[in-house]
């Protein structure tokens, strides 16, 4: 083990992992927003819409996430759609996750009693102040640890980003590789920066569920 | 005393596919009175009262609240607009068996959602009413509790100050007191007979017989979707001509007798 070199490359292996952060950050806000639109429109659009809105779902469902960069990045210059590798990758980041979001959304509405919704319906509340007012709150307690569960996946497939040339951690990783020959310490080090960040979402992600199930629980 | 309303119900039917759930049901509730539906489970009866704020869709038959159809334009046409369905809603109260408070909101948010939301107060207003109608159904001092810290008691007792907070002129109870362990029955019955006592409409699914029998002003039998009988209390509960009737009484009194 030559642990020497990070002096050199470290602040370029943080670079990278910022820019990791901030595409996970970013890819998996915009991935759940999207998600649950697409729950939404399938809760109460029109047939055609929900038909299209599940078959956007098997697709990206059925293809890897390598694949579909690789259409969006190399692709999408022939339908005219030119995009750097960062904003292409985070584009990418948000259509992949969407559809596990969009499940997630989906099975999470379903599991809120119906007569809670009714209840609602028969004081005579619009159905605009039902969804914001009972479907979306009680839903999003149901969802949020499968929410935290998957964007702890999507933490780990930024790595993917690297193959279209976005500079993050594991791009950064491949190139100290190369220069140095220190593969092993350099994905130690990747490893271990991955291994943080996953903890401490996981531990956010345990802290916000104990806060916002306080008033759920009976307590006798 | 409140403005009460009055139900109109003629030649109803509901299909569930090709189960027939409610035959050409006829029921008049006078305004300001109690009416109990009575019957085995599976008659029809939360079917017919959950047809009369149209949470239940009927196919045929009109069911008319102070004269006014409701879930449809005209007898056989089409679906009433939303926003007109919920106007009328707006006037009727409902409480079910399950209570449906909303769980992430406190007994006082939950009684205050509906006023600011359909009836459009400002917050203070609606807290304070929300208060007046939780002390009204002696609940004054759990406002701040959220439904996981109530009792089944308190929690109907909480969904019945919900529906009257609206001021509505009609309220329905869908077997209000059948979820709830049997030393709690009292405190949420005494409320609803304050409420008739009111002057009240008020129909009422339930299989509380004693309820029926003292506060009800004519109670209504039904079995395998169909009324079989519309009477004052004391002819249904004391000298029920109908062999139905009687059966399912000669059940319920067995039951109940030890």
């Amino acid at each position: 083990m030559e642990w020497s070199i990070f002096q050199q490359y470290g602040p370029m292996l943080l670079r990278g992992f910022a820019i990791t952060i901030f595409c996970w950050l970013l890819g998996t806000i915009l991935g759940m927003v999207l998600g649950l639109l697409i729950a939404l429109a399938q809760r109460y659009g029109v047939k055609p819409v929900r038909w299209l809105l599940q078959t956007y779902i098997e697709i990206i469902r059925g293809t890897p996430f390598l694949v579909q960069l690789f259409v969006l990045y190399y692709g999408g210059p022939l339908i005219g759609l030119r995009l750097d590798a960062l904003p292409a990758g985070l584009l990418g980041l948000t259509i992949y996750g969407s559809p596990y979001f969009a499940e997630i959304f989906r099975s999470a509405f379903r599991a809120v009693p119906h007569g809670q919704i009714e209840a609602a319906r028969a004081i005579g509340m619009a159905e605009p102040s039902i969804i914001r007012r009972i479907l979306l709150p009680l839903g999003l307690v149901s969802a949020l640890p499968a929410l935290v569960n998957f964007s702890i996946i999507l933490t780990k497939e930024t790595v993917i980003l690297s193959i279209i040339t976005v500079p993050e951690l594991m791009y950064q990783v491949q190139r100290m590789s190369t220069e140095t020959f220190r593969y092993l310490e350099a994905n130690l080090v990747l490893a271990l920066f991955f291994w943080g960040l996953v903890e401490l979402i996981s531990r956010a992600g345990r802290r916000l569920e104990t806060r916002i199930t306080k008033h759920l629980i009976e307590r006798t | 005393m409140v403005q009460a309303s009055s139900v109109e119900i003629r030649k109803v039917n509901k299909f569930y596919g090709p189960f027939q759930a409610l035959k050409d049901i006829d029921l008049s509730v006078p305004p300001g009175k109690v009416t109990c539906l009575i019957g085995p489970s599976g008659s029809g009866k939360s079917t017919l009262l959950r047809c009369i704020n149209f949470l239940e869709e009927y196919d045929s038959g009109e069911v008319r609240i102070d004269g006014q159809l409701i879930g449809y334009e005209a007898p056989g046409g089409r679906r009433m607009r939303a926003r007109k369905l919920r106007e009328m809603r707006r006037s009727i109260g409902m409480v079910f068996q399950q209570f449906n408070l909303w769980p992430h909101m406190t007994a006082q948010e939950n009684v205050a959602e509906g006023l600011i939301r359909v009836r459009g107060l400002p917050r203070a207003e609606a807290a304070d009413r929300a208060v007046e109608a939780l002390r009204k159904v002696g609940l004054g001092d759990k406002m701040a509790n959220h439904p996981a810290r109530l009792s089944g008691g308190q929690q109907q007792r909480v969904a019945i100050a919900r529906a009257i907070a609206m001021e509505p002129r009609l309220m329905l109870f869908d077997e209000p007191t059948s979820a709830l362990d049997p030393e709690l029955v009292g405190e949420v019955l005494n409320v609803m007979k304050t409420l008739a006592g009111e002057g009240m409409t008020m129909v009422v699914v339930t299989h509380e017989m004693g309820f029926a029998a003292h506060v009800a002003d004519q109670v209504a039998f039904m079995e395998a979707g169909e009324l079989v009988a519309v009477d004052a209390p004391a002819r249904i509960l004391h000298q029920p001509e109908d062999p139905r009737i009687q059966g399912f009484l000669r059940t319920y009194h067995e039951r109940n007798a030890f």
